[in-house]
């Protein structure tokens, strides 16, 4: 097939396609649940950029972020009969992915506490444009994976305290007190970030 | 910056291409789990052909299907594909041949070139590789240092006998020759034979079947002559037994025929017309055939081949892919992709995941223009054998 391959290798990339935004999550996961793939892909796009940064905030480490994410979908997708549609579907996904990514960040500290190196990626980590930030990440890594986790869930995936809590299976309080003890510890590391 | 602007305005590293790929591979699984229960209720054993037509049906038509072929031409491939060969996803090496001659790629990256021939193939255990081309046959070790050679007019496709090493198999023009793995008792075995690989059983010293040019499949001893049994495959193109032995596979244009080690025809799997298979490869355990399908599919699948429940899965979708390649652990199907030219490594086993390679006959033709594909001579060592 020359043609083909020689006008898909030259050709620019293919423009996201656009849909209508106004089809319900319920109405979404019915869908997806009898077979459409453009449902479960409309599900798929809403909910994968947040999903991603969110593991990629957590753990530092995009193959390792990426791995999580998409094991996060597909454990979604296949319990996706059983989920509860009165509730959203944004913090059970996140709960899925938040709980992974703190796992595989403990995993990673034991690791390191036994000197063991991570094995080798398959390609080397690419540094994105737009508003990726050395300082962010650096700031994060100051706290503990729970509380790197807390903090993500509220800023990045927009969960409410309540969602977090149930989420993460901790009192509201607790979730408070590292909402507070997190931001306070990333406002002052980028604080001096800026300064230098 | 406050943290709370920060932390909603970032973005992470190799966004799109991440989507993309995750996509594909929740894509996939939608098929495989979302519509088990439908599957469940259809009883079908080893007549797997409805099921591939359906799969290929469902990737031809659907919309969604098409634009999943082509983002892997753009995202995934052209612009987010490791600019090298940094490291192989799984232990082992690759041996490839191509215009750009000999080469082994191991699993740190590092690549050495053996020499200028257009066609190789691994020794059992690795250790040494059997290379053809022109008329010349010989064994080389992985520096590329000859051990014997044989001239002979026309030689092709030579073949390691596995586990032990002890007989190469090729093809001397029309002609089926055996040698021994040092280099000595070279003779014929068959006349007339089919441009095909002869392929080895596994563990039966020394089975060896082969297509004649009027396509008859035939199982011999290497040593006596003897005649196991034949059949008559219609368009074989290749064969391979799995890596117990137990089961031999005869590729054709659109169906593979699985045979029992005394010649039953024990199972087919077919596609539509459309959908012809580019390449097939046995995973290193002989549980499961992965599919290369042109045409209206582009696709891989794999098949289970425990008998139980064959089960098909794809696990990737792109037009122009071409040959496959097991690793020697089993968790990861090389595709190549000739016409972007990439390598694209598909994690099949526990989380699925994708990784390309780009510029790849660059790295293995240097200096050359224009560089040609090289082709997947197998991704070294099982139990059995080389892989792929």
């Amino acid at each position: 097939m020359p043609g083909t391959a020689e006008s898909l290798a030259a050709a620019r990339p293919l423009p996201r396609v656009l849909r209508p935004r106004g089809r319900s999550e319920q109405s979404l996961i019915r869908g997806a649940l009898a077979g459409s793939e453009a449902d479960l892909e409309t599900l798929f796009r809403r909910h994968w950029p947040r999903a991603y940064r969110a593991a990629f905030l957590i753990v530092h480490d995009h193959a390792a972020a990426e791995d999580i994410a998409q094991e996060a979908f597909l454990a979604a997708i296949r319990r996706l009969d059983r989920f509860d549609r009165r509730r959203r579907f944004a913090p059970w996904l996140g709960a899925i992915v938040t709980n992974r990514a703190i796992d595989w960040a403990r995993a990673r500290a034991a690791r390191r506490e036994n000197h063991h190196e991570p094995p080798e990626p398959v390609a080397p980590p690419e540094t994105p444009a737009g508003r990726y930030s050395e300082d962010v990440l650096a700031a994060l890594a100051a706290l503990s994976p729970e509380h790197r986790a807390v903090v993500v869930m509220r800023y990045v995936l927009e969960y409410t305290p309540g969602e977090i809590a149930r989420a993460l299976e901790l009192p509201r309080g607790t979730v408070n007190s590292r909402l507070r003890r997190g931001l306070d510890t990333l406002e002052a590391r980028l604080q001096e970030s800026d300064r230098r | 910056m406050s943290a709370k602007r920060a932390l909603s305005e970032f973005r992470a590293p190799d966004e799109t291409a991440a989507e993309e790929r995750a996509w594909t591979i929740v894509r996939c699984a939608q098929f495989d789990g979302l519509r088990t229960p439908a599957r469940r209720r259809s009883r079908w054993r080893l007549a797997i052909a409805p099921a591939l037509a359906v799969l290929a049906a469902a990737v031809a038509l659907s919309p969604a299907g098409a634009s999943v072929r082509r983002w892997i031409g753009h995202e995934l491939g052209v612009e987010h594909a490791a600019p090298a060969l940094f490291s192989l996803p799984a232990p082992g090496r690759l041996l490839v041949s191509g215009p750009g001659g000999t080469w082994i790629a191991n699993a740190d990256g590092s690549t050495r070139r053996l020499g200028s021939w257009p066609q190789a193939s691994w020794s059992p255990r690795g250790l040494y590789v059997a290379v053809a081309g022109g008329d010349e046959l010989a064994a080389v070790d992985p520096h590329g240092t000859p051990r014997w050679t044989l001239a002979r007019p026309a030689v092709s496709d030579p073949r390691w006998y596995a586990p032990t090493g002890f007989r190469i198999a090729y093809l001397s023009g029309i002609d089926l020759r055996v040698v021994a793995g040092n280099g000595t008792g070279d003779h014929l075995l068959a006349a007339g034979v089919a441009s095909v690989a002869p392929a080895w059983r596994p563990g039966h010293p020394y089975q060896l079947a082969y297509l004649t040019r009027r396509g008859t499949l035939v199982v011999r001893d290497a040593d006596t002559g003897r005649l196991d049994w034949t059949a008559h495959p219609r368009d074989a193109r290749a064969l391979a037994w799995s890596a117990n032995g137990r089961q031999l596979l005869v590729l054709a244009r659109a169906r593979v025929a699985v045979y029992d080690g005394d010649g039953r025809a024990i199972a087919t799997i077919s596609t539509p017309a459309n959908a012809p298979i580019l390449d097939a490869s046995l995973s290193p355990d002989g549980q499961a055939l992965a599919l290369a399908r042109g045409g209206h599919a582009a696709d891989v699948v794999l098949a289970n081949l425990d008998g139980a429940k064959p089960r098909l899965r794809r696990v990737l979708s792109g037009v122009g892919l071409g040959a496959l390649a097991w690793s020697p652990d089993g968790r990861w199907l090389l595709v190549t992709w000739p016409s972007a030219d990439q390598w694209v490594f598909v994690r099949v086993a526990g989380t699925p995941r994708i990784a390309a390679v780009s510029r790849i006959a660059e790295q293995f033709a240097p200096g050359r223009a224009p560089p040609g594909s090289p082709a997947l001579d197998g991704w070294c060592c099982t139990t059995q054998g080389a892989a792929g």
